[in-house]
């Protein structure tokens, strides 16, 4: 009999810990204090939990595998339920701890001043206990279970201010196509179920392989569409650009940060694991095909929206693509990469939608057309998504860019290895990405925090520090996980890779067979880039040009504070025409880009026709082509 | 006879994608979406199925190796799945009433102000 | 730790970073390169032109004016924008080895091409910010410019990188090489990438490449001074603005020479055997023979400078900036694939 105290339960209670929140708040969630605290303590409970966990499993490679009510395998068949912990689920429980930790702290705050507050942060922590489930299963049908408990607590959570514009429409086409999913998903684990007679995942992921049918390649083609709706790829994005928008900004965090991390992890473990099928290049050409198409479509569509929050949405499945592209490179160097950007998505997107949220909460509006000059009454604010936006945007040295340059690294390695010409496209649209990405921050930057400020938000304030804080958290990590890649490759990201590439050890652990760590060298990229180094010389450099720009003569003139006023050699300047408002900004800023593309964008806009029965006939085409290519290739 | 089965269910699904494709009516869709659920749910216990077995209901006294049931394991999860698409039900039927306040119509095609 | 040794390596880096080729470096060479194309424009029009050291009078009256914060700006990103550009660029400087000279020999290298490719963006997103802070709307359309050139200039130029790395990669056997300094020590080994059939193209790119990325006519849509009054530094003003023209000063050198380094890496490297052979040796042969290669360095950039720049400057008119987008994404684009190709292709 194990102790109650160890390290074998933790995983099941860092889930059960958030589901008891969920259920007390409901119970004492009238008293805002109450549900302040038990939600806070829930989530930070778990997060504590998970991180205790991490010398064992990220350094010692231990893998935890604990059996629902003790019943473990009878007659060589797993018929209990199991949670099963490696490096893998760990790394994705931590990155969705750290978030919901995160939005959790920023919702009490921002939520303030909403109604049935009580259900919102019931419905925040299923959401969030849904996904942490999800990734510590060693069950396929539990996993389907939890898939079906974060989509309700997602698709609930999105409609939650359902007096927003479009709140109500989009959980409706969410659900219908997450439904889709889901139902895929359940399809495919039934027909595994069906060949196999288990649903252990170790012990599904020992059979699979050698029960290659017509029938299981379906099951594969399903479980495959399936996951992708989770994680939003191309052609389910529109949907995510609609829940994001719709959804409040502590939700978008956990939508962008967790529940597309949810699908990427689900689509790991099925190529990875379930029918160990990357050593086959068309299974390869599969992964990297939907990451870069995902990659440049949505970064195009976030080119041209008009809503901060949309076009986050956009983005964030742009660098979903990011992640599964450099997963479906199928090298250790790849893996890691596209795990530690995994990582960095959750920290940066998560900064971003929370600044968007601040925004919302101040100004009542994410009209990239309407708002402006916002930098002079929130400076902080402004401070955080610059961070936020440059380490999406790859500039040195945000986490954006050392994972993406990572992730050049090991397309560019895969191309010269393989001599496949489709890998070297795959770098330059990566490559090309990224500037797009800086484009679409750069809009978004001089349409909401530069510019003029419209005389409608003159009175705006920066947001409570509660809000500040959690942004900072974020912030801070992307500065850290930033400026200490090795770090981040030795403790988490390589840990997780090393995980992915040794199924044999995953299967073992849950017969109880310890086998033993390979210490396989971490992968190391061809180039060079130290950041730390890097800081270094740009403080240096930077100190000296100050000394010599000090030698200029500066007005002592600052701020208006006094509301005087000043000489007109303070105004700006106009030609000598009347000064009116004249905000340069909003969604088409770039239209010089624009222009050379208008075919391309005008045939993007009108597919995006907002009807869900579009959005579920691409579901069924790309479900259509998933299962065709499967019989062929596999 | 299971054969038919396994086409009835195929059918069921493809019928509830059909019609959530095909048809601009909000609650048609939700019938779609429960169509398609209940093919997948006649799929699992088709597949728990075994010609001339009992009922899995036994002691560990009666159970030996010459006893022969239907698998138990989909009958159990075919409850959880009814269970899962009745929520689907009400939540998108939930959504369906409270859109139709908001827009005042009850076709799909109306209901697209995020767009583009 | 706080030894002797350890005072001369960081006083030998301070050194680095502030005089060569770092600071001091930059600054000097910067603006020389930027009078003498102020210069030989003005003779390919048949003007008489402004002296050579014009750049430096300029940078040092403008250090002298007052320098005016408009009231609607955000002050610290107004005055701290031009500030983070030119460290950026300087720090650049640092990575980009002169011939057989590098700053990091001992040390492990701090940045290969593609991180150079994205400091590139640094000095072009400062400006951006800088001007976006101060709220003018001709900011706001040079804001606009700017970004799209950088879009247009991107794609080829990553063409162009991607390219050399594999060029150099199929020479020495080992796939890729992505470190500026390998690609330098290569060219002295091998003779300059120039000389080979596939890197023509990528040359003749780059060399499109370098008016654009420093924003020269005529790709200057960004700052066109007859139309939108300097677009970004519109409300810029004193101090600042100097360093904003020393910036773009910095900028020419970092390009040029980035464009030597990447492609006539091998000329200046025979220097050493050349102050061998006349009988010098120790400290005072290797103080030559640096002097020797930063002066044929300066001379390179100079032609370059004289070639991309202003020949190209005196010849055409602005383009307009979907023009100048379409330009780089057919054109230019054009020439690095078909290099990429061919050396893909190990041409």
């Amino acid at each position: 009999m194990m102790n109650v105290l160890s390290y074998q339960h933790f995983p099941i209670y860092a889930i059960m810990v958030l589901f008891l929140g969920a259920f007390l708040i409901v119970l004492f969630g009238k008293n805002k204090i109450a549900r302040s605290c038990l939600a806070l303590l829930s989530v930070t409970g778990s997060l504590a939990l998970l991180v205790s966990l991490v010398p064992r499993v990220m350094l010692n490679g231990e893998i935890i595998t604990y059996w629902m009510g003790n019943r473990a395998y009878a007659g060589g068949y797993a018929i209990g339920i199991a949670l099963e912990v490696d490096a893998l689920s760990l790394f994705f429980a931590l990155l969705i701890a750290v978030a919901v930790f995160v939005s959790c702290v920023y919702s009490i705050r921002y939520m303030e001043h909403d109604d049935n507050i009580p259900q919102y942060y019931t419905l925040f922590l299923m959401l969030a206990g849904g996904v942490l489930g999800l990734v510590l299963s060693g069950d396929l049908f539990n996993m389907f279970i939890m898939v079906e408990i974060l989509t309700f607590a997602a698709v609930a959570l999105t409609a939650f201010r359902n007096t927003a514009r479009g709140a109500l429409e989009a959980a409706f086409k969410y659900l219908v196509v997450g439904s889709i999913g889901s139902t895929c998903i359940l399809a495919g684990t039934i027909m595994l179920y069906a060949q196999v007679h288990t649903l252990n995942f170790a012990q599904l992921s020992a059979l699979i392989p050698g029960h290659l049918n017509g029938s299981t390649r379906v099951a594969f083609a399903l479980l495959f569409v399936g996951f992708s709706t989770k994680a939003f790829l191309v052609p389910f994005h529109p949907l995510a650009a609609d829940a994001h928008g719709a959804a409040p900004a502590s939700i978008s965090v956990l939508i962008s940060g967790v529940l597309t991390k949810s699908g990427i992890y689900g689509i790991i473990r099925l190529v990875y694991f379930l029918f160990q099928s990357m050593g086959l290049r068309p299974i390869q050409f599969m992964l990297v095909f939907v990451g870069s198409v995902s990659m440049f479509v949505c970064v195009t569509m976030a080119l041209a929206q008009h809503d901060f929050k949309r076009l986050l949405a956009f983005h964030s499945i742009s660098q979903i693509g990011y992640v599964l592209t450099a997963v479906g490179l199928s090298t250790a160097l790849g893996i890691s990469a596209g795990l530690y950007h995994a990582m960095n998505h959750t920290i940066f997107k998560g900064l971003l939608f929370l600044a968007a949220g601040a925004v919302l909460h101040e100004t009542g509006t994410t009209d990239l057309d309407r708002l402006g000059g916002l930098s002079k009454r929130m400076p902080h604010t402004t401070v955080l998504f610059l961070i936020g936006a440059a380490s999406i945007s790859g500039i040195p040295p945000f986490n954006g860019f050392a994972s993406k340059w990572l992730i050049y690294q090991a397309a560019y390695l895969r191309a010269v290895e393989t001599g496949n010409i489709g890998y070297l496209l795959v770098t330059i649209i990566a490559l090309v990405t990224s500037t797009l990405t800086l484009a679409s921050f750069v809009k978004v930057s001089q349409s909401v925090f530069f510019g003029r400020l419209p005389e409608e938000f003159k009175d705006v304030k920066e947001v409570p520090f509660g809000m500040r804080f959690a942004m900072s958290l974020f912030a801070i990590l992307c500065v850290l996980t930033g400026l200490l890649p090795d770090l981040v490759t030795k403790l988490l990201s390589g840990p997780a890779a090393q995980a992915v590439l040794n199924p044999i050890r995953y299967i073992a652990a849950a017969r109880g067979i310890e086998m033993p760590v390979e210490n396989a060298a971490l992968p190391q990229a061809a180039g060079a880039w130290s950041p730390i180094n890097w800081l270094l010389l740009l403080g240096i450099a930077l100190f000296a040009i100050t000394l010599v720009a000090l030698l200029g003569k500066y007005d002592q003139v600052s701020e208006n504070a006094s509301g005087e006023k000043l000489p007109a050699k303070y105004d700006l300047f106009f030609s000598g025409e009347k000064s009116v408002y004249s905000q340069v900004g909003g969604g088409d800023l770039f239209w010089g880009f624009k222009h050379n593309w208008r075919h391309y964008f005008s045939f993007m806009h009108d597919l995006h026709s907002g009807v869900v029965n579009d959005y579920a006939l691409w579901a069924v085409v790309a479900l259509a082509l998933a299962i065709a290519f499967l019989q062929i290739v596999l | 006879m299971i054969l038919m089965n396994y086409i009835a269910a195929f059918f069921l699904i493809v019928l509830g994608l059909y019609t959530i494709v095909t048809k601009y009516n909000l609650v048609k869709t939700v019938i779609g979406l429960s169509i398609m659920d209940y093919g997948v749910n006649l799929l699992i216990v088709t597949i728990g199925f075994n010609p001339g077995g009992t009922a899995p209901i036994f002691t560990f006294s009666e159970l030996n190796p010459s006893s022969f049931f239907v698998d138990p394991i989909p009958q159990a999860l075919t409850l959880t799945s009814i269970v899962i698409g009745a929520c689907v039900t009400a939540m998108s039927l939930a959504l369906v009433m409270k859109i139709y306040e908001q827009y005042g119509t009850m076709d799909t095609r109306e209901v697209r102000r995020l767009r583009g | 730790m706080f030894s002797l040794a350890f005072l001369q390596t960081a006083l030998l880096y301070l050194g680095y970073i502030l005089i060569f080729p770092g600071f001091l470096f930059c600054f000097v060479i910067g603006l020389l390169l930027c009078g003498i194309d102020r210069k030989a424009v003005a003779r390919m029009q048949k003007r008489v032109g402004p002296p050579i050291l014009q750049p430096f009078y300029d940078f040092f009256k403008l250090c002298g004016k007052e320098t005016i914060v408009p009231a609607a700006a955000n002050r610290t990103t107004f005055m701290l924008a031009p500030l983070v550009g030119l460290a950026a660029l300087v720090v650049i400087q640092l990575f980009i080895p002169v011939f057989n000279f590098r700053v990091f020999r001992n040390l492990p290298e701090v940045a290969d091409i593609i991180v150079i490719l994205y400091l590139l963006l640094i000095p072009a997103v400062s400006v951006m910010l800088g001007g976006a802070a101060t709220g003018s709307p001709y900011a706001g359309v040079g804001l606009s410019r700017e970004m799209v050139t950088v879009l247009a200039v991107e794609l080829p130029l990553v063409l162009v990188l991607l390219s050399v790395a594999k060029t150099v990669g199929n020479a020495l056997g080992n796939g890729l090489v992505f470190s500026l300094s390998g690609i330098v020590d290569f060219q002295a080994a091998h003779g300059s990438l120039i000389g080979r059939v596939s890197m023509i193209p990528a040359a003749l790119a780059m060399l499109l490449i370098i008016p654009g990325e420093t924003g020269n006519h005529p790709f200057d849509a960004a700052e066109a001074e007859t139309e939108i009054c300097e677009g970004l530094l519109a409300e810029y003003s004193g101090a600042p603005l100097g360093i904003y023209k020393l910036s773009h000063a910095v900028k020419m050198l970092t390009l040029t020479s980035l464009f030597v380094a990447l492609f006539l890496g091998g000329i200046g490297t025979g220097v050493e055997h050349l102050v061998a052979a006349i009988g010098l040796t120790g400290g005072f042969a290797a103080a030559l023979s640096l002097i020797l290669q930063v002066l044929i360095l300066v001379l390179l950039c100079i032609v370059l400078t004289l070639v991309t720049i202003s020949f190209v400057h005196a010849v055409t008119a602005r383009l307009k900036i979907e023009q100048l987008f379409k330009y780089y994404w057919t054109v230019v684009t054009g020439l690095a694939l078909i290099s990429l190709v061919l050396a893909w292709y190990g041409y």
